[in-house]
């Protein structure tokens, strides 16, 4: 689980080690790295709201 | 590496030297409100980060080209992929454009925050002018260009304030909140004053505010800035901004102008004075299509000297000019002039340039008409 968090978010940052992403890619679960990443884009999207929320007020 | 010193050397005395090209009319102006300051600094912090970007990349970039080239027997390094390298150079631009987006954001709250205002003024923007109202002071009136259009023709020397000048400037007091209501009556218009680093489209049918406060009295000049037809070079902008006591007196004086103008739409009018005043309206509002001896511009724009039509039907003269066309140029008067100039212009257009109806149109009827 903690791999696959990982794994999303080096892609939110868009580097990601070739040894990693072979792994991922051999021995991953698909329907996981779909799932965390729209929980953590979610997540983000809320993170981004608070920030501006509390900026502006 | 002294090479790269050198090039470094170089590239901060052209900095130096670009400082002067700024002053000198190429750059923004700093203009002459807080918040036009502000977003100057701003442009100018976000410029200096681009410029230190720019040299750093290029150099560097210049600098292996040069140091490494491939006659001094230089050796391409093969490898692939390096993370720590590949973070480094994700992460800086992430926490540069953060950075950047700081102040940016501090400032662009502060442009959208009209509240607190101590003045409202609505800008209307029309087809080719501004409508400048002062709300809930009873003063309105139209800012029409007034380049002479021999001059625009070339056929007259060019003024100093070419294009730049109107009949009617804008007055705002200086150190007061004023907050701006835009929109238009017709297509999409903007609203610009470089010294005020006010920008604002006008949205037919749509209100979007701005504001400013102006720290020195002075004469401001801007212009429509989203192409709105064929006159859109000509519906320039002037703010004449004024100490409080100077606008105070002003306002009143306008305030009295107005209660004085809607006495007079109850008194009977001579044929004179409709005449010369018709003249004047003709001059600023409906001379720029219908041309100044009335011959219009056929096929969008009609004669109107000896149009048979309209001085046939008086009646449908007075719609026209009250409503518009739709589906034409000819926008509709209603809101633009008051029932005095509308009388006066309907009966110089029918008294003009060869028409001779002899009908001298009552300011008063019109008024009744506009009730309907």
């Amino acid at each position: 689980m903690w791999g696959v968090i990982k794994s999303v978010l080096a892609a939110f940052l868009g580097v990601q080690k070739e040894q990693q992403r072979r792994e991922d890619f051999e021995k991953g679960n698909p329907m996981a790295f779909i799932l965390v990443g729209i929980i953590m884009a979610l997540l983000f999207v809320g993170l981004i709201a608070l920030v501006a929320t509390w900026a502006a007020g | 590496m002294r090479t790269l010193l050198v090039w470094l050397a170089g590239g901060l005395s052209l900095v130096g030297s670009s400082q002067a090209a700024l002053a000198s009319g190429w750059n923004m102006p700093v203009g002459v409100t807080d918040l036009s300051r502000e977003i100057y600094n701003l442009h100018m912090v976000i410029f200096w980060i681009c410029v230190v970007i720019g040299v750093a990349v290029f150099g560097v970039m210049f600098y292996s080209l040069i140091r490494h080239r491939h006659s001094k027997g230089a050796k391409a390094a093969n490898f692939h992929e390096n993370t720590t390298v590949e973070v480094i150079w994700t992460a800086v631009p992430l926490l540069i454009l953060v950075g950047m987006a700081i102040p940016a954001t501090a400032t662009l709250q502060k442009i959208y925050d009209p509240s607190d205002a101590e003045l409202d003024v609505m800008v209307t923007g029309q087809q080719w002018r501004w409508r400048y109202e002062y709300l809930g002071e009873d003063v309105a009136f139209n800012s029409n260009m007034s380049t002479p259009r021999a001059q625009i023709r070339g056929d007259e020397e060019r003024g100093e304030n070419y294009l730049l000048e109107v009949d009617e400037p804008l007055v705002l007091p200086i150190n007061r909140k004023v907050r701006f209501l835009f929109t238009s009556d017709d297509v999409i218009h903007a609203w610009w004053v470089p010294d005020f680093a006010v920008k604002q489209d006008t949205i037919p049918g749509f209100i979007s505010e701005n504001w400013v406060r102006i720290n020195e009295p002075g004469i401001y000049r801007g212009q429509c800035a989203e192409l709105c037809g064929v006159d859109h070079a000509y519906m320039p902008i002037v703010v004449h901004a004024m100490e409080e006591d100077d606008f105070e007196t002003w306002l009143v004086e306008r305030q009295e102008m107005a209660a004085e103008e809607a006495l007079g739409v109850d008194r009977e009018w001579e044929m004179d004075e409709l005449m010369e005043r018709g003249e004047g309206v003709y001059g600023s509002i409906c001379a720029s299509c219908h041309q100044v001896e009335g011959q219009g511009s056929p096929p969008a724009f009609p004669a109107l000297a000896g149009n048979e039509q309209m001085l046939a039907d008086i009646d449908w003269h007075k719609d026209t000019i009250i409503n518009g066309v739709s589906g034409t140029a000819m926008p509709s008067f209603r809101t633009t002039l008051n029932p005095v100039e509308l009388a006066a212009v309907i009966t110089y257009t029918r008294n003009a340039w060869g028409n001779d109806t002899g009908d001298a149109v009552q300011p008063a009827e019109i008024a009744e008409r506009l009730e309907r």
